[in-house]
């Protein structure tokens, strides 16, 4: 007991140092903590605690975020219940009263955009659906300018010394976007209208955005791997429309739609739906650079 | 623990979820006085369970560990095993989860317990959400945070029944009691945890306070008076690459009044006092293939050392005490592995290792070295829904005849349903 007593005054010595002046900012993921370097750039120090290379809904919570986020000035979220299996009891284990819900230090981007698929009725009969929308709202690219807003608010809210800073940056990150938006729309022109399958719902607002059709998904049911009986109907759906090719995310197993992409000999597209997911995805524009790539490689 | 009926049960939640479902037809010209945003996340988590065990359950019921469970008690089995206890099938518990803000200084938890007629408070308890340098209290009643497991609760367990040095220690509830937490987390880049708890000391297997009378009413062992047990413990963590390492020391300490029929007439009985410390360390590594696969190999190393009295009893009610001295200790070490998205399987190695009674500081004849060899193999077909094969292999329990205590190895098979409904419960590393 006395031991530990004296631990504790030397940990309390030792972590003065460790409070650093820059604004600590944590992010769930790696999309969002690149959109918070745009916004923040050296007046802020970001961590994205899930890796690009995860499924997103099921993050193991490893025991260094609650350190991370226990120093957070602002913790910025997916949300729409993205971060539901894994981050409320890290933040419950971090003790840190700024990032509360309902504290400015807490900023969730889903409130920022117009979510699509909001279920009608909610079962998980239906297997794991998000009673909100689809959460995967990052991949539009008209999204990502008022997401980049909100953080260059709440960045400007919580240290308002540096809100020009943040506002000016914003603009200028927002107009660099813009920039890149009719190049992207021009390469993707030859996609619009043609069918698609994904594996998981996660380039829905991506498909929406360019007119692309989706076809179906390999998994049967959100989060439910695919059964005989699924596969059986869907490449029924294949042969009567001819879909333009398969698109599987990097964490997802991929052999169903390899064995259906051998079948019916169209191609499946490994597409990142994240920084980090596949090497050439460094940041936020070379993640859409990359994506747009790979769908119009051929 | 107090015996409600179900249909009391069931009518309370329906009060509080009617509104929910009212609330899509009303809406708009509804009840200004609309209460159905602030329902508490609910959870409903229902166990059930086929058991086989080689012994028929009245006999199994007789088996002990010796030197563990006192030789007095009524049922040496079911003090030790909650879960799965029938041969045949069980249902082993319903577990209703509340939770929700109370304002912005507190969050309330509620875990009941709902067995086939009694509903019991598992734990009750806020949190605060207010204090700063990262502070936190926590008070009511919890499952202590000593070592790795205790905190968790059952469902969330890799096997179908908690390592046998939990059970020999604090009991099938484990060590959960009434007080107050506190927790500090410094700021450092890594994760570290200071922890302590003064708890009221209400533990079966070695924690207690009340005073200990012979039958005619004397007082033989005085109360020690509440809260008399205290827990302190630090944990950090480490990652390295895809591999995760947590561990972590803990301490138990507080009096110890155990009585087993020493205040009931023309029986033998027998009442122990005394202070008990128990240390623990325990060690968990996590390595992550991919999103889906990895392999988790944890560990817990707990040692119990008691000083004090043992009081003993016989049928013409004289009571004679002597020094009683307890130096016991075991593991558990288990490795888990998640192969495909469904499907998870691990074995389990559990051993009491040291088990030194000294009587009047003469070291007494019982046996150490009990294992007990545990494998299971569970199908997730989702995160809602868990169905578990375990086969155990025991060796630690004996019969105990007259002769002397008899080694009865058992076999058991059980066959494990877990389901949840309702708030999506998030789970700790």
């Amino acid at each position: 007991m006395k031991n530990i007593c004296i631990l504790f005054v030397l940990f309390a010595l030792l972590a003065v140092p460790a409070l650093a002046v820059r604004l600590q900012v944590v992010t769930t993921y790696p999309y969002i903590a690149d959109l918070v370097e745009q916004v923040g750039q050296d007046r802020v120090r970001v961590h994205a605690m899930a890796g690009g290379q995860w499924d997103p809904h099921t993050i193991v919570p490893k025991p260094s975020f609650i350190a991370k986020l226990r120093r957070a000035d602002l913790l910025v979220i997916n949300g729409a219940q993205l971060e539901i299996g894994w981050l409320p009891p890290l933040m419950n284990q971090a003790n840190n009263p700024r990032t509360n819900v309902g504290s400015s230090g807490l900023l969730d981007l889903s409130r920022y955009v117009e979510l699509i698929d909001v279920p009608t009725s909610v079962s998980r009969a239906h297997g794991d659906i998000h009673p909100d929308g689809n959460p995967h709202f990052h991949l539009n690219p008209d999204n990502i300018p008022p997401l980049a807003q909100a953080i260059a608010d709440r960045l400007a809210e919580i240290d308002m010394e540096n809100a020009s800073f943040y506002l000016n940056n914003c603009e200028a990150f927002t107009k660099k976007w813009e920039e890149r938006l009719p190049i992207w729309a021009e390469k993707m022109s030859a996609l619009r209208g043609q069918w698609v399958i994904e594996y998981h719902k996660n380039y829905d607002y991506l498909l929406h955005h360019y007119g692309i059709q989706l076809l179906g998904t390999v998994e049967s049911l959100p989060g439910i791997p695919p059964t005989s009986r699924h596969i059986v109907a869907l490449e029924q759906k294949i042969q009567n429309n001819a879909p333009r090719c398969i698109l599987q995310d990097v964490y997802n197993p991929a052999e169903a739609s390899e064995h259906l992409a051998r079948k019916f000999d169209i191609p499946m597209i490994v597409l990142p739906h994240d920084i980090g997911a596949v090497r050439e995805a460094e940041g936020i524009f070379s993640l859409f650079d990359e994506i747009i790539r790979r769908l119009t490689h051929e | 623990m107090k015996t409600i009926s179900w249909g009391a049960l069931l009518l309370s939640l329906t009060l509080m979820t009617a509104p929910a479902t009212a609330q899509g037809s009303t809406k708009g010209s509804g009840n200004p006085f609309e209460q159905s945003k602030f329902v508490p996340d609910i959870s409903l988590i229902v166990d059930v369970s086929a058991a086989y065990r080689n012994f028929l359950d009245s006999r199994y019921e007789q088996f002990a560990i010796p030197g563990f469970s006192s030789p007095y008690a009524d049922n040496p089995a079911e003090e030790l095993e909650g879960m799965n206890g029938r041969r045949g099938f069980n249902f082993n518990y319903g577990e209703l989860v509340l939770y929700s803000v109370v304002d912005p200084y507190f969050d309330l938890f509620g875990v009941f317990t709902l067995n086939e007629d009694e509903f019991g408070v598992e734990e009750a308890y806020f949190t605060t959400r207010f204090l700063p340098y990262g502070l936190k209290v926590k008070g009511g009643k919890f499952l202590s945070h000593f070592g790795r497991i205790n905190e968790q609760h059952t469902h969330y367990w890799d096997f179908a029944n908690a390592p046998l040095v939990h059970n020999v220690f604090f009991g099938e509830s484990m060590l959960n009691d009434k007080g107050f937490r506190l927790t500090w987390v410094p700021p450092t880049d890594f994760y570290l945890l200071f922890g302590g708890e003064i708890m009221q000391g209400e533990n079966a297997m070695s924690y207690g306070h009340d005073g200990i009378a012979n039958p005619a009413g004397d007082t033989v062992i005085e109360e020690a008076g509440g809260p008399n047990m205290f827990v302190a413990y630090v944990k950090t963590s480490l990652d390295v690459g895809n591999l995760t390492i947590l561990g972590g020391v803990s301490n138990a300490y507080g009096s110890t009044r155990s009585n087993h029929g020493l205040d009931v007439a023309g029986e033998p009985g027998e009442a122990v006092s005394g202070d008990t410390n128990v240390l623990g360390g325990d060690l968990t590594f996590k390595y992550m293939f991919d999103s889906i696969r990895y392999v988790s190999i944890q560990g817990e190393y707990v040692y119990r050392h008691f000083n004090g009295r043992q009081y003993t009893k016989d049928e013409t009610d004289t009571v004679s005490d002597q020094a009683l001295k307890r130096r016991q200790g075991g593991l558990y070490a288990q490795v888990v592995g998640r192969l495909t998205k469904r499907w998870r399987m691990g074995g389990r190695l559990d051993l009491l290792h040291l088990n030194n009674i000294y009587l009047e500081h003469i070291k007494q004849d019982h046996p150490s070295n009990l294992p007990r060899f545990t494998t299971m193999l569970e199908y997730n077909p989702t995160e809602f829904s868990r169905l578990r094969l375990q086969y155990s292999y025991d060796r630690s329990r004996f019969e105990l005849l007259s002769a002397g205590d008899l080694r009865r190895p058992t076999h058991e098979l059980v066959f494990q349903i877990n389901l949840a409904i309702g708030a999506h419960g998030a789970h700790a590393f």
